[in-house]
């Protein structure tokens, strides 16, 4: 496959080349631009779908276009235009479960992301999306023997032990009436994945799923579904990037997780779309009693974010950990945050978040925290702290809570500003430059998120944190 | 005074209190709709302030701002001359018994200096609703104190709005007592728009049984090396609602603010629901932005401190709405306001307690 020729975006100022490289789409299968019945239809039945998930599929496309979006909500999405979005997109291949068995152009782009080589190393299980479909996916033996089920939703739909499992998981935490692109994704989801883990079994490496969208102008809507059962424990990873455009590409995918009585899910997201894509994500996940869910999220990539994961604590002593990174730069515009909703007694959640501007990037943060009346002895904490690395970007925080229970207790904080001229001057003064004392600041804000990563998930966050400083300092 | 004994036409406002940057609108903290009287002026004339006070932002938002204006009668022009140290304060006087509705407009000229007191009073009976409009421009030096009481009845609901355009290195200092009333709807924005130009805004506020309290504050930093410093704290019992949009705006080219913002919540009962939106806006790097919240029960150490002195809980948390009284009180500036205050407080506290508190102040009875 010959590469297309690399076009000259808006952030010519850094080499995103590790992300930034393109093959063609020639011989690959791709649907009509816009949404259309047909569409919905044709996806539903290249998948072979139960008929229940086709009403589905037609009933959110319905509620997608009646749906208006709110009209006092964050950064701008005119530049979208699904008559110009392809919903589908599908390689020539079938899914592989060896890297010898994928095209070279897919395999190529996977191994330049590093993703064979760290299933190899540290991995329990991998599954890659190109475009719509997945098109590598395996797991280790004796991570299957132990009975955790990682595949992807189209495959546990044509199984007769899970599609029950399916039906009756999917769709219920985010339901399609969500919101506008929620409906959305019901409507033409593709690819993503379905992860089993049986009661008391502790999956000792990650999982991961990496998620590319090559096609220029295209729509990527991955389903997650994870159900953590009783007593058990899974770190699921995911990643995502794309090649530069100038025009405009969607994220629109979902995640549901489901953890049990006495779980712990860690999921683990580094975000690295191109700078041309919307990317419109719904996240949530359902917490039962003494169960713990733990959130890092690192978002450096899109062009416009709406992404607020949310965790319901419905189980009593439930727990939920928030760790988020957000860096905006040049052209970027993210909207970011989280929400917990606390509803059963003895709940506890912990939000902290830092975003990082620079180049007129903005960044607004948003949280919410809900106590419900029956939360007793609740309690929640949120600490937000933003960095302006220069006058001509924009950092907005905007938090909410609402508490209903007086045992309940709530503390809250924030904090924006720069790096002092003092830090700068100490750095400088032991031979750092500039450039370098300002990255070496950023890193240090950046370190209590990528402490929680893995070592190499944190290498590749700080990677993107100096690729994003390079240029910083005129 | 008007008469609400006979139907009065009815008008609903929407978005009323609605922040600079608002939060996700299912969790309905956004804003706050309300329905007010809407008695016709037509043919009749009145006077209006000077046309620049149009151009003041108010807390409550357009809408119910242009609400007070058509339902007040004459405004009410008031200048501190340049230089002048204003003795008696500029008083708003609002009978929540009677729906009274003011309109107020002040000028306070580089270097003067004025306080300008709002006391809205009212007693449980019949429905009403009250407004009080406070539009202020503070030049160059100025210096302006403004003291809010509210204390209005259970059946009643009062917009209360207030917009400050401080210039360079005015100094604006706000202190609001909420002692409340059925619904309260208060709003303020404050524009720093000259360099150096301070506020420090601290408000109080108790809402209980079946009150609603929604609050909305801006700060707008415009000018260089701007300062503000916002600070609410409050009590929730009974079935008490409260709103606080509190806002930091941190415009571009006001290099060298700083904007600080915190909140304390005491919440009493189970029954209640506080709702806080802090924001911060920061569009500026050299500028520091901070918010805090704090909402919750008595801590565990505090009221274990109290319990070794042998209080019981009720005793302990009581102390805290008598501390709100007693702040309310010493604060005070005229007997009217001190008997006010000080009505409420015996409602709230009892005659005990109030005769305590005029004692430990060294007030008569009535509070003078």
């Amino acid at each position: 496959m010959s590469e297309k020729t690399q076009k000259r975006t808006q952030v010519a100022d850094v080499d995103r080349s590790l992300y930034d490289f393109i093959y063609s789409e020639e011989g690959y299968e791709r649907y009509d631009d816009g949404l259309t019945p047909d569409i919905v239809r044709a996806i539903s039945a290249k998948k072979d779908e139960p008929e229940w998930m086709l009403n589905m599929r037609l009933a959110a496309l319905e509620t997608y276009h009646t749906k208006e979006m709110a009209p006092n909500w964050g950064p701008s999405i005119a530049g979208l235009d699904m008559d110009h979005i392809s919903t589908y997109v599908s390689p020539k291949t079938k899914q592989a479960k060896s890297w010898d068995d994928v095209p070279d152009d897919i395999k190529n782009t996977f191994e330049r992301l590093g993703i064979p080589e760290a299933e190899r190393e540290s991995l329990a299980g991998v599954g890659a999306q190109y475009d719509s479909e997945i098109v590598y996916h395996n797991m280790r033996e004796e991570v299957s023997k132990e009975g955790v089920v990682y595949t992807t939703i189209e495959d546990a739909l044509h199984d007769p032990q899970w599609e029950p499992v399916v039906r009756k998981y999917f769709g219920t935490l985010i339901p399609p009436a969500d919101h506008k692109f929620a409906a959305l994704h019901y409507a033409v989801w593709s690819g993503g994945s379905f992860v089993y883990v049986p009661e008391g079994v502790t999956v000792a490496y990650p999982l991961q799923s990496y998620f590319r969208l090559n096609a220029e102008g295209a729509g990527q809507f991955e389903h997650t579904l994870i159900i953590v059962e009783k007593g058990a424990d899974l770190h699921f990873i995911e990643g995502c990037s794309a090649p530069k455009y100038y025009e405009a590409n969607l994220h629109a995918g979902a995640v549901e997780l489901f953890v049990k009585d006495g779980a712990r899910l860690r999921y683990s997201t580094i975000e690295n779309w191109s700078k041309n894509m919307y990317n419109l994500n719904t996240k949530r996940a359902r917490v039962a009693a003494d169960a713990k869910m733990e959130w890092v999220s690192g978002s450096f990539g899109s062009h416009v974010s709406y992404l607020y994961p949310t965790t319901i604590l419905q189980g009593d002593r439930s727990s939920c950990e928030f760790t988020g990174i957000t860096f905006a730069g040049a052209t970027q515009d993210l909207d970011t945050g989280c929400k917990v909703i606390l509803n059963g007694a003895n709940t506890t959640a912990s939000v902290d978040t830092k975003s990082i501007s620079k180049d007129g990037g903005c960044n607004t943060f948003r949280s919410s925290v809900v106590i419900g009346r029956h939360a007793q002895n609740a309690r929640a904490s949120v600490s937000c702290q933003s960095l302006m690395l220069d006058d001509i970007s924009r950092s907005d925080t905007i938090p909410a809570m609402d508490v209903r229970n007086a045992t309940a207790s709530v503390g809250h904080e924030a904090t924006i500003g720069r790096i002092s001229d003092d830090t700068v001057l100490y750095l400088m003064s032991r031979g750092c430059s500039e450039a370098e004392a300002r990255t070496m600041v950023v890193g240090g804000f950046a370190n209590p998120v990528s402490k929680e990563l893995p070592l190499e998930y944190a290498v590749e966050m700080n990677n993107l944190i100096k690729l994003e400083m390079e240029g910083a300092i005129g | 005074m008007k008469d609400q004994t006979t139907a009065t036409p009815e008008l609903t406002l929407e978005r009323v209190n609605t922040p600079p940057a608002q939060t996700w609108n299912y969790l309905r903290a956004n804003d706050i709709t309300l329905t007010v009287p809407q008695l016709s002026r037509k043919g009749d004339v009145y006077f209006a302030l000077p046309r620049l006070f149009e151009g003041i932002e108010c807390g409550v938002g357009p809408q119910a701002t242009a609400w007070v204006v058509s339902q007040a009668a004459d405004a009410r022009y008031v200048e501190v001359r340049a230089g002048e140290r204003k003795a008696e304060p500029i008083v708003v006087d609002v009978d929540a018994n009677d729906g009274d509705v003011h309109d107020v407009g002040i000028m306070v000229r580089a270097g003067a200096e004025a306080c300008v007191v709002v006391n809205v009073h009212g007693t449980d009976g019949e429905p009403a609703t009250s407004g009080a409009l406070v539009r202020i421009i503070a030049e160059r030096g100025a210096k302006i104190r403004v003291l809010e009481f509210v204390a209005a009845g259970s059946a009643q609901q009062h917009v209360e709005s207030v917009g400050i355009q401080a210039a360079q290195d005015a100094r604006v200092s706000v202190r609001q007592y909420f002692l409340c009333a059925g619904t309260l709807v208060a709003g303020i924005a404050t524009s720093l728009d000259g360099d150096g130009a301070r506020i420090d805004h601290a408000c109080r506020y108790l809402v209980r049984e079946r009150e609603v309290a929604d609050i909305n504050h801006v700060v707008r930093q415009r000018g260089r090396n701007t300062r503000a410093d916002v600070r609410e704290t409050g009590v929730l019992d009974g079935h008490a609602k409260k709103a606080l949009r509190a806002t930091i705006d941190l415009v571009h080219g006001s290099k060298g603010s700083e904007g600080t913002e915190l909140e304390s919540v005491l919440m009493l009962s189970d029954d209640v629901t506080n709702k806080t939106v802090p924001t911060i806006l920061c569009d500026e790097d050299d500028v520091s932005g901070n918010h805090g919240a704090s909402i919750g029960p008595v801590g565990p150490e505090q009221f274990q401190y109290l319990r070794d002195r042998g209080l019981t809980q009720q005793e302990a948390e009581a102390l805290y709405v008598r501390a709100l009284f007693d702040e309310a009180l010493i604060a005070a500036p005229t007997p009217e306001v001190r008997a006010n205050v000080l009505a409420r407080a015996r409602m709230v506290l009892g005659d005990d307690v109030a005769n305590d508190l005029v004692e430990g102040l060294g007030l008569n009875e009535e509070g003078a």
